[in-house]
């Protein structure tokens, strides 16, 4: 009986200042994570025309499964995962040349990064002129007599897509260089000194110490990427080819945007959001899970 | 013409958008129309009694299809201000991109602009339908409204809802030397038949012209194919609003049969080959650049290619006809954009005041001098229109019927069937059959997500 007395006591004298303090930022987080969240979850459950509110059970999630430009829309997203191995190769290519300081390698660097830091509707503009048909990329096939290869870049729904995907490599690479090249220079300079010291050669040293050490950020890299070609193409697909022709370079974000704002069935969006949401969790997941195992295993 | 042109930057002024609908707008009943300014009123004249500062916020659009519109706006809120000191009028030009959707965020929050533009009919009549917008004629004088043209496109049960200010039609320009080079005569009449239109297309391939260009990038080329041409088997505007409704299937050649004579023309290299390349207003300037023979064009754009080409080498007529129906021989003349009162305004006599003021002869005379494009108003002095090719282009707009027939379906249907339909023909990812079942689909598809909205829509149709 003493001992719970005391245990009461003890909780009584918790003291609560902290959760005080941190209460206004946890509330001020919630309302603008939180909320959003719930209300795409509540409003995928009501009417499309949500402003009416009526209940209407599972039939959002019904009518996009049964739309065959939701599906249309999801397959472009997945094949735009095509790229995020291809993007982590040649970033590691790129970072370990620049990272051996060939001449010029500052110049390169800056280079490779710049497309980055501009705006994804100045890249998407700039390419739709370089893309056209007439544009500036078959006028130089055609100059060199090479014009049997020059097509309708962003025309033709069958190369819409592959286009779309070089464009977004083109920006998102520079990314991926600098991540490598910044876990590169914080390799401890011991690991290879030892490794050259026992024989190893160039090829060996990237093999057995630089790619095991890029390692966790290379699946930092892959998860960033493969969460940016599901939820954040948006802005390119817009800004090049407004989902066409005819749905063949639609996206999930460009379905969501045209159901919320153009055609006034938030319902229909919320329902996409949310599985959206479920696909991108999932890799989130996937990527602590991931995590997870290495750091048990010890490694970085 | 409906959300043909600027297609850029609209995200941005969305933005700005979105942070201005946030901002709150007290609510006031409306006046009745008794409480309007008394009819046979002057226009010009100060007719806001109250002195107290007033502030009209309007989000505008016009310039994309009547280039120079946004500067002859802050001249006539100039003008305005100085004869109404008390008002203050702050103009927020629109993206034609953003145009619906930047509204309907207004819309959900019940706050935002007092006055608005929105394209003819079916967005006018989604936003009403919402409750979203004053009808006009409860704030202007009949006897005004009766000299307005074309306002047949915004009434709904009785009531104008919406105020017109220019007409805009589509002409098919032709440019002389290139049909001289390939022995092309233009029609003894106004329009060739669809035969004609063929046969000289063959001439003009046949000489190493192109002889339609255009661009349909972003799908409006198609829409422009399918309000052009695509509605000649119908006989009503009521005629598509059954098969919007779903009374009949779209797949009905009635509706869809004229996506076959497209693919064939596609098909047969009519057109040039960078059309999928090329938006709208970029294919209509090969026109202008003397690369190809024919193709659609708008009174601004026939006013630009004339400038470029020479007015000696430019010539317009109207659209081939190739349908039967009564539609076959109507105008495709439609005032585009409409401009409204908001249900939320604290101040909707004031604003359909500002929107009068818009046509007061000296604003029509001012217009045509800024923008070249004819105002939709009896009043406006027609004498100004000199250039032969732009007379015609009047003509045309303003003599019998005018169905713009992209006005008469819902957005959704227009921006999932309509523009994906005609980039599947010129792109050849699509055959007619499945531009046709495209449109019964994506009907099937908005009926069920705006049951509310099939039903106005079911109204409309009668």
């Amino acid at each position: 009986m003493s001992a719970m007395a005391s245990a009461i006591r003890r909780r009584s004298r918790v003291d609560v200042t902290p959760y005080l303090l941190v209460a206004p930022a946890v509330a001020l987080i919630l309302l603008i994570y939180g909320y959003p969240i719930v209300r795409v979850f509540i409003d995928s459950f009501l009417s499309p025309t949500a402003a009416r509110g009526t209940t209407v059970g599972l039939a959002n999630y019904g009518f996009v499964i049964d739309d065959p430009v939701f599906w249309k829309s999801a397959g472009n997203n997945v094949f735009l995962l095509v790229g995020v191995p291809i993007m982590t190769f040649v970033a590691l290519v790129v970072a370990v040349i620049l990272f051996d300081q060939i001449r010029g390698w500052r110049l390169y660097r800056t280079l490779v990064f710049t497309p980055y830091i501009l705006a994804v509707p100045v890249i998407g503009v700039t390419f739709v002129y370089l893309y056209g048909y007439n544009g500036v990329v078959n006028e130089i096939l055609r100059a060199v007599g090479l014009g049997g290869l020059a097509q309708d870049w962003l025309g033709s729904p069958t190369l819409v897509m592959p286009s779309i995907l070089s464009v977004i490599i083109y920006r998102e690479l520079g990314f991926g260089v600098m991540l490598f090249l910044a876990r590169m220079a914080s390799i401890r300079e011991e690991l290879y000194e030892a490794a050259m010291i026992d024989g190893a050669g160039w090829w060996a040293r990237l093999r057995y110490i630089t790619v095991p050490q890029l390692r966790t950020v290379m699946t930092f890299f892959v998860v960033i990427e493969l969460i940016t070609m599901l939820s954040w193409v948006f802005a390119y697909v817009y800004s090049m080819t407004g989902g066409g022709p005819a749905f063949a370079s639609s996206v999930l974000e460009l379905y969501i945007w045209k159901y919320a704002f153009a055609y006034r069935a938030i319902g229909i969006a919320s329902a996409v959001a949310v599985l959206l949401l479920v696909a991108i969790s999932v890799l989130i997941v996937v990527q602590l899970l991931v995590r997870g195992g290495e750091s048990e295993t010890g490694e970085e | 013409m409906r959300r043909t042109l600027s297609r850029l930057g609209g995200l941005a002024v969305a933005s700005s958008l979105i942070l201005s609908a946030c901002g709150g707008a007290s609510t006031t009943t409306a006046p009745s129309a008794a409480d309007s300014a008394a009819p046979g009123a002057s226009a010009a004249a100060p007719s806001v009694a109250a002195s107290e500062p007033v502030s009209l916020d309007f989000w505008y659009w016009a310039e994309s299809d009547a280039p120079g519109a946004d500067k002859w706006m802050a001249e006539t809120v100039a003008e305005y201000q100085k004869l109404n000191p008390n008002v203050t009028v702050n103009v927020v030009p629109q993206s034609a991109d953003t145009l619906i959707s930047a509204f309907q965020t207004a819309v959900a929050s019940k706050s935002g602009p007092d006055m608005a533009s929105q394209w003819a009919t079916g967005p006018v009549l989604s936003f009403v339908w919402q409750d979203s917008v004053n009808p006009i004629s409860d704030l202007v004088p009949a006897d005004e409204i009766a000299h307005w043209l074309n306002t047949n496109e915004n009434t709904y049960n009785g009531k104008v809802w919406a105020m017109p200010q220019y007409l805009l039609g589509i002409g098919l320009a032709y440019n002389k030397e290139l049909f001289d080079k390939a022995g092309v005569t233009p029609p003894s009449g106004d329009r060739w038949t669809w035969d004609e239109f063929l046969a000289a297309s063959a001439k003009l391939k046949t000489a190493g012209i192109t002889p339609f260009v255009g661009g349909d990038k972003n799908g409006y080329l198609g829409a422009w194919w399918f309000a052009n041409v695509g509605g000649q088997q119908l006989d009503s505007v009521q005629d598509l609003a059954k098969a919007v409704v779903g009374e009949v299937p779209f797949s009905d050649p009635k509706y869809t049969g004229w996506y076959s004579i497209l693919e064939e023309y596609v098909k047969a290299g009519n057109v040039n080959n960078d059309v999928m390349s090329l938006d709208l207003d970029q294919g209509v300037r090969l026109f202008s650049q003397g690369k190809g023979a024919m193709t659609f064009t708008s009174d601004g754009m026939l006013a630009t290619a004339i400038k470029d080409l020479g007015a000696d080498k430019v010539g317009v007529m109207r659209p081939p006809k190739w349908g039967t129906g009564a539609l076959a021989d109507a105008g495709n003349a439609t005032q585009s954009i409409s401009h409204f009162v908001t249900s939320w305004s604290p101040h909707p006599q004031e604003a359909a005041d500002f929107l009068k003021f818009m046509h007061t002869p000296d604003r029509l005379d001012a217009w045509y001098k800024a923008t070249g494009v004819i105002a939709a108003d009896d009043r406006f002095d027609m004498s100004q229109v000199t250039v032969p090719q732009l007379q015609a282009m009047s003509k045309f707009e303003t003599t019998g019927d005018q169905v713009w027939l992209e006005n008469w379906i819902p957005p959704q249907i227009d921006g999932e069937a309509d523009l994906p339909a005609g980039q599947m023909i010129f792109s050849g990812s699509g055959t007619a059959t499945d531009a046709a079942q495209l449109w019964d689909r994506v009907q099937k598809t908005w009926a069920a997500a705006h049951p509310d909205e099939l039903t106005n829509w079911q109204q409309l149709a009668k």
